[in-house]
């Protein structure tokens, strides 16, 4: 038995976020009898959030596995980090939606500090159980939290498909990870890797269809193509930062989780998953890109969009190698920045109107230029304009998939890219283009709320597409954990 | 000693039956029955596995603990939302809750 000293000021900052979701919960159960404010609950988590995402940089370069379960390194910091970032947007330019359209909010604060736990651990996951656990951490809570919208009855339906269909991933993702152990004898990452690189002729199905159950539950999570469904759905019934927070951490943590997967105990078996990888990377770029075409709901549009974006990423799972991961975590991050910079001005107008539907969005332009400004520098981000963190992201992913010897992998890329620059002119089209429905052709202005989240957020779209240089040597030292070649 | 193949084939053939039973089956509350089968079938393959390949240390076993507890975590959440849907419309029918296009 291993002795059980480890360096447990590591996990100072989950220990804060629990601590705050719990503190979130009784505060808003004595609620009246405290005669709290309706602001008091969001600022709990602000506070809590800001002082995770501190103690996590408290740690940089501070390394300890804790027995080969969770390592606490540069990678899960990068991850941890990027998280509370994400946290912090979606409650900021959240909680003036949550107040209104929320049934139970203090919940609401506690369900995502909790998932924001199991997304950090998702990317530090170092056993299949963990990671497991992990995962279910950050479902749970989402299943939830997708489903307590109060005046959307669309919102218990988003909830009931999510739950169900992800029941079903879970299932396959355990099946997987069970012929995994079964073959390997170990659930230790390290242990699987050791066993693995020894030759795996022996157990050949058992090891193929293991493989195949662990992409399929993890392309659930991730939503890749055709493990899809329920994505449109559980983005459109959700409450707006739900949605934008399952579009950034929920999708970030499913790729921090599979690198660690597939560039650890997966590699020597590399042969037998690329393809797989490869060819759910181009159905997911292709199709996710090309169904956006038709949407007419700005959430089922962005649910689209991060599919495609799924795909891009894929592709560097595909091509996986020490560039790729780090190109990886780039694109990752940009990513992160550019939606939610979207999502906060999504926030913002539906705050203002209450609608969603891209008609809604004629003649912004004209009643909100500041907002139209921010929605098209996010659009032209995500589509991967010059100057624009998109850009950045996207070439450094393409090239090192097309160094990586991926090049007609890098060239559908491309295509799709470029079929996804349409709709997202669409929506700068009848922002810039249309008329102002008639009567709505007053200008207004966003809360103050507002404009920090959107203003923060789309001039860290211009840094990350003007200067990159740090974020780059940041996602390197990140990526070095992984030890790749 | 009963060969582990066996094992392994009653959790393929229960799996297998779960995943019909998603596919197939259009109520709710059958679907998240068919979902348990899939996971006990899990649980057969780790214990079974624990007991062949890995008899030194307990792995596997523990995995089946924390699958059982998750699922029952998982059952409990489910059938709140199917309640609420109920509730809302009567039905617990994933054909008639439809408002969402697919």
């Amino acid at each position: 038995m291993s002795d059980l000293n480890f360096d447990y000021a590591l996990l100072i900052p989950e220990f804060i976020l629990v601590g705050t979701a719990i503190l979130i919960i009784m505060a808003d159960l004595f609620r009246k009898e405290l005669g709290l404010g309706r602001l008091v609950l969001p600022a709990i988590a602000a506070l809590g959030t800001i002082a995770a995402g501190a103690a996590s940089l408290a740690y940089i370069d501070d390394v300890d596995d804790f027995a080969n379960v969770i390592a606490i390194d540069n990678y899960t910091t990068f991850f941890r980090v990027l998280f509370t970032v994400v946290l912090l947007v979606v409650v900021v330019s959240g909680y003036e939606y949550v107040e209104r359209n929320i049934r139970h909010t203090g919940e609401f604060y506690a369900l995502l500090l909790l998932s924001t736990v199991g997304a950090i651990y998702m990317a530090g996951a170092r056993e299949l159980l963990t990671a497991y656990i992990s995962i279910e951490l950050l479902s749970f809570s989402l299943y939830v939290a997708v489903s307590l919208a109060k005046t959307n009855p669309r919102s218990a339906e988003a909830g009931l498909k999510y739950v169900l269909l992800g029941g079903v991933a879970s299932a396959m993702l355990l099946y997987g990870m069970s012929l995994i152990y079964g073959t390997a004898g170990s659930t230790q990452y390290s242990e699987i890797a050791a066993a693995f690189s020894g030759g795996t002729s022996e157990y050949g199905f058992a090891l193929l269809l293991g493989l195949v159950l662990l992409i399929a539950g993890l392309g659930f999570k991730a939503s890749a193509v055709p493990f899809h469904m329920w994505t449109p759905d559980a983005y459109e019934g959700a409450p707006l930062p739900i949605t934008a927070y399952l579009s950034a951490t929920s999708k970030a943590a499913t790729f921090a989780l599979l690198l660690r997967i597939f560039a650890g105990p997966l590699l020597p078996v590399i042969d037998q998953w690329q393809w797989m990888m490869a060819t759910i990377a181009v159905m997911t770029m292709v199709g996710g890109n090309l169904i956006a075409l038709q949407q007419t709901n700005i959430k089922r549009l962005l649910a689209y969009s991060s599919i495609g974006q799924v795909g891009y990423m894929l592709m560097a799972i595909t091509t996986i190698s020490d560039a790729s991961a780090s190109a990886l975590l780039v694109h990752v991050a940009g990513y992160l920045i550019t939606n939610l910079a979207v999502f906060s001005a999504v926030i913002a107008f539906h705050n203002r109107t209450g609608k969603e539907e891209l008609d809604d969005f004629a003649g912004l332009a004209e009643t909100n230029p500041y907002l139209a400004m921010v929605l098209t520098a996010g659009m032209f981000s995500l589509a991967g304009m010059p100057l624009l963190a998109g850009f950045v992201t996207k070439f450094i992913l393409f090239q090192a998939a097309a160094s990586g010897g991926y090049l007609w992998l890098a060239t559908v890329a491309v295509i799709a890219s470029t079929i996804s620059l349409y709709y997202y002119l669409q929506v700068i089209r009848r922002m810039y283009l249309l008329e102002p429905a008639r009567g709505e052709s007053g200008r207004w202005r966003l809360s103050p709320a507002g404009y920090i989240a959107t203003g923060t957020l789309t001039a860290g779209v211009f840094l990350v597409g003007i200067y990159a240089g740090p974020l780059f040597t940041v996602a390197d030292r990140a990526a070095r954990v992984l030890a790749l070649s | 000693m009963i060969p582990l193949e066996n094992f392994l084939l009653l959790s393929a053939v229960l799996f297998a039956f779960g995943f019909y039973g998603v596919l197939a089956r259009r109520s709710a509350i059958q679907i998240l029955m068919a979902v348990e089968l899939m996971l006990a079938a899990v649980s057969i393959n780790l214990v079974a596995f624990a007991a062949y390949t890995d008899a030194d240390r307990f792995t596997g076993i523990v995995f089946a603990v924390f699958v059982i507890t998750v699922a029952a975590a998982e059952v409990g959440l489910a059938l709140g939302i199917v309640l609420r849907i109920y509730r809302e419309r009567a039905t617990a029918n994933v054909d008639e809750a439809s408002t969402l296009k697919w």
